[in-house]
């Protein structure tokens, strides 16, 4: 922590040093819920491996490929803005804030499914597993939409510069925590068996 | 280590995360609420349960006894009294009070009617009918 | 001082010192019952005796709380108080109000209060912490509020800084969730649901923020560090205590009839917990180390570095002790619980208003800080307290683990009676550390009455 207030020269970690404390805080929490995961799992295998049957693989995989897609489309935006393309930048990122609505439609019919078949978190360690994850994740696929959105309306107003596109970094760091989660959650939850 | 770290991000950050994990927990509150009655054991929830209760708070139980394991920590968890010693010995218990052992705890008087006793036991026994993912350990509380 | 209306203060400190004393009193009392079940019985039984132990704590604290927000705003907010003529009959309605229910607790029994003070009309008496009769209750709504306004008031008349904003927020929290201590359904799992939202937002939630604020503020004071620096860390703090402490309420759902599923949400986020705590710590120090000024006011120093730590072990240490699921399913509501109950509430909470008394009284008395031989004495009477409420915590762990042990664990579990007998040598114990606790309170009430060369402002 000390040295964030002294060492301001070094430039590793895109953005605004506070996302950056709020994104370990999440990888915390949801690295020790995958964990949480992986034992449970070990307790109860053929539970497990039965349940996982039930869940939609395909639709697990196009919204992976969707966030990873959205991912780029910000990569691109980040770019722009360093050229000082706020038109451009806010492009890239509607691109992206619409992948991100993607997502959350086709999880919303994963959920719609599920919850049509009775499935709860109360249901089995499993589905609680699922349910949560998942459900956790897709909250914070909300939230990376708005910060989006709020990037998006500042570079449309041209807010942003070749000297000031800090704001753009951090959203985008977020952003890909998003997506980096999901990368792990899918395989975890949806295929290892 | 980043190059920048405002207050204003950092209020943005606040703003952002506490909203953000108050839905959370209202989204949760919502699931548990819909889940509560195949667990709370409120369909047995009577009148005279419902009178215990209240007889429960204005004696002020929880100033000495646990109630699944919140109140004080001076004298037994009740919410497995009712199996654990049976409605004929709870009722005895409570109208034999004070024992007036020298250098015990002491538990008050109250002065409840039959009826009222009778309610009170109608409320330990529905608490202790509650799903509470095994808890206590044993029957000791 | 640099604003007059920050006099009023002033009362909220001296009041708040009283009911702490008469807090410590009735603790000392139980402690006595834990181990002579008879003593003054049946004149004070346990139960009131207990009621009026916490019930004091509460309201010191709120006092604490007022006070140094009467203090610190007018001085975040460079203008004096709204009103400072509210804020003072805000004070006499609350220790009057305060003063009532606590003799009604010990002059009459507890069912005939709840029945003359309309409790058939809504039931909200009887539960732990918000025992307080109706007419009580509603009064701690409309002293809260009314402080509220005052302060909002304030603030939005002068310059609003992340401190100002950061307290009231705490406040408009506190008020906020106070609400729920009015629902107490018939369904005990609802009825104890809920209940948390009063006493688990408030503690490991929104009395944080005020907690962070009041640290905050007499750590830019006493150090000189550039208000961006530590009003940045402030929110970063709280930001953790909110990531961890919201869902970290689910801790207390473990065992109460709540779904299964709390043992997992409540357990991953609470044990994150004491993160923003060890960050607290950290940043204290730090900022001490930076200090551009030797601030007279040595004793404020001591109180400010000792609430940081002392809150990280009591709050964050004790609490992580027993809060994951398979730890309290045999830990929970046994004197570990009421070792962490007694470390985080000294650590965090009486700390910090300690603190900002130490600070902001000697300010009040027209001093930047008090004779050396007072601060002197302020040391020893902070060392006295907090050891000796460490050893108290220290005696109740073993007192619990024990406990657990006879009682859930072993083959052979012995009944709760029987056990209490077996720890009763803990609880000796930890009535000798608080008389030593209560002669360190005394001791910092002498301090204020030390006379001496005292420092003039410079």
């Amino acid at each position: 922590m000390p040295p964030a207030i002294n060492i301001n020269n070094q430039d590793d970690l895109p953005g605004d040093f506070a996302i950056w404390i709020f994104i370990f805080a999440e990888m915390l929490a949801f690295g020790v819920l995958f964990v949480a995961y992986a034992f449970s799992r070990a307790q109860d295998v053929e539970l497990f491996n039965a349940s996982q049957l039930t869940l939609s693989r395909i639709s697990g995989a196009i919204n992976t490929l969707v966030l990873i897609t959205s991912s780029y489309f910000v990569v691109q935006g980040v770019a722009a803005i360093k050229r000082g393309l706020n038109k451009q930048c806010a492009h890239w990122l509607t691109g992206a804030f619409i992948l991100g609505g993607v997502f959350v439609v086709i999880k919303m019919v994963e959920f719609h499914a599920k919850f049509a078949a009775d499935i709860t978190m109360s249901t089995n360690n499993f589905y609680m597993f699922y349910l949560s994850l998942t459900f956790f994740h897709f909250m914070h696929v909300l939230m990376g939409m708005v910060i989006l959105a709020m990037i998006i309306m500042k570079a449309k107003r041209g807010g942003y510069s070749t000297q000031d596109y800090v704001g753009v970094e951090t959203g985008a760091s977020f952003w890909h925590m998003v997506d980096f989660l999901w990368i792990i959650l899918f395989p975890l939850v949806y295929i290892i068996r | 280590m980043s190059a920048t770290f405002t207050k204003s991000m950092a209020r943005n950050v606040f703003y952002g995360g506490g909203v953000f994990f108050f839905l959370l927990f209202i989204a949760l509150t919502f699931d548990t609420m819909k889940v509560l009655p195949k667990r709370d054991n409120s369909q047995n929830i009577t009148p005279a349960v419902e009178h215990g209760k209240k007889l429960w708070e204005t004696n002020n139980c929880i100033g000495c006894h646990t109630l699944l394991g919140e109140g004080a920590y001076f004298a037994p968890e009740l919410g497995n009294v009712y199996p654990r010693r049976g409605p004929d010995f709870i009722k005895a218990w409570i109208k034999g009070q004070p024992t007036g052992v020298p250098g015990r705890r002491q538990m008050p008087q109250f002065n409840l009617t039959d009826a009222e006793i009778d309610d009170l036991v109608a409320f330990l026994k529905y608490a202790s009918e509650i799903n509470t993912n095994k808890w206590p350990p044993n029957i000791e509380g | 001082m640099k604003y007059k209306s920050q006099a009023v203060a002033k009362l909220y400190f001296i009041a708040a010192i009283g009911l702490f004393l008469g807090q410590i009193l009735f603790g000392l009392i139980m402690g006595l019952q834990y181990v002579v079940g008879d003593f003054l019985f049946p004149v004070i039984p346990f139960n009131v005796a207990r009621m009026v132990h916490t019930n004091l704590l509460i309201v010191w604290l709120l006092f604490g709380f007022m006070g140094a927000s009467y203090y610190l705003i007018p001085e975040e907010s460079e203008t004096e108080l709204y009103s400072p003529k509210l804020a003072i009959i805000t004070f006499w309605i609350f220790l009057v109000a305060g003063a009532v229910t606590v003799l009604g607790y010990l002059l009459v029994p507890y069912a005939s209060l709840a029945k003359w003070t309309g409790n058939d009309l809504l039931n909200t008496m009887g539960r732990e912490f918000l025992e307080q009769p109706l007419p009580t209750k509603v009064g701690i709504v409309i002293v809260a509020l009314s402080w509220l306004f005052n302060i909002v008031m304030t603030v939005l008349k002068g310059r609003k800084t992340a401190i100002s904003i950061v307290l009231s927020l705490g406040m408009l929290g506190l008020a906020v969730f106070f609400l729920f201590s009015f629902y107490n359904p018939v369904n005990l799992v609802k009825d104890k649901f809920y209940w948390w939202w009063v006493v688990h937002l408030w503690v490991e939630g929104v009395w944080e923020l005020i907690l962070g604020a009041m640290l905050a503020f007499v750590l830019i004071k006493v150090t000189g560090v550039d208000r961006e620096v530590v009003e940045k860390w402030l929110y970063v703090i709280i930001t953790m205590t909110l990531v961890t402490g919201i869902i970290g309420t689910g801790h207390h759902y473990f065992w109460i009839g709540a779904p299964a599923y709390w043992q997992w949400w409540g357990s991953v986020f609470s044990a994150l917990e004491p993160i923003p705590f060890l960050m607290m710590t950290i940043f204290a120090f730090n900022m001490v180390n930076k200090r551009r000024r030797e601030h007279p006011n040595k004793a404020a120093v001591l109180w400010a570095l000792g609430t940081s730590v002392m809150a990280f072990l009591g709050a964050g240490l004790w609490g992580f002790l027993h809060t994951l699921a398979p730890i309290n399913y045999y830990t929970h509501g046994t004197q570990l619980t009421a070792a962490h109950g007694h470390l985080a509430f000294f650590g965090a909470y009486a700390l910090v208003v300690l603190t900002m008394i130490s600070y902001a009284m000697p300010i009040l008395r027209g001093r930047a800080a008090n004779p050396e031989r007072a601060q002197i004495m302020e040391m020893w009477s902070f060392w006295l307290m907090t050891i000796s409420m460490f050893f108290i915590a220290l005696f109740l762990t073993g007192a619990g683990i024990v406990q657990v042990w006879l009682q859930r664990m072993s083959p052979t579990p012995m009944s709760f009676m029987a056990v209490q007998d077996q720890i009763s040598i803990f609880y000796w114990a930890r009535e000798g550390a608080g008389l030593v606790f209560l002669i360190g309170l005394l001791l910092y009430i002498g301090s204020f009455f030390v006379k001496g060369e005292s420092r003039a402002f410079e």
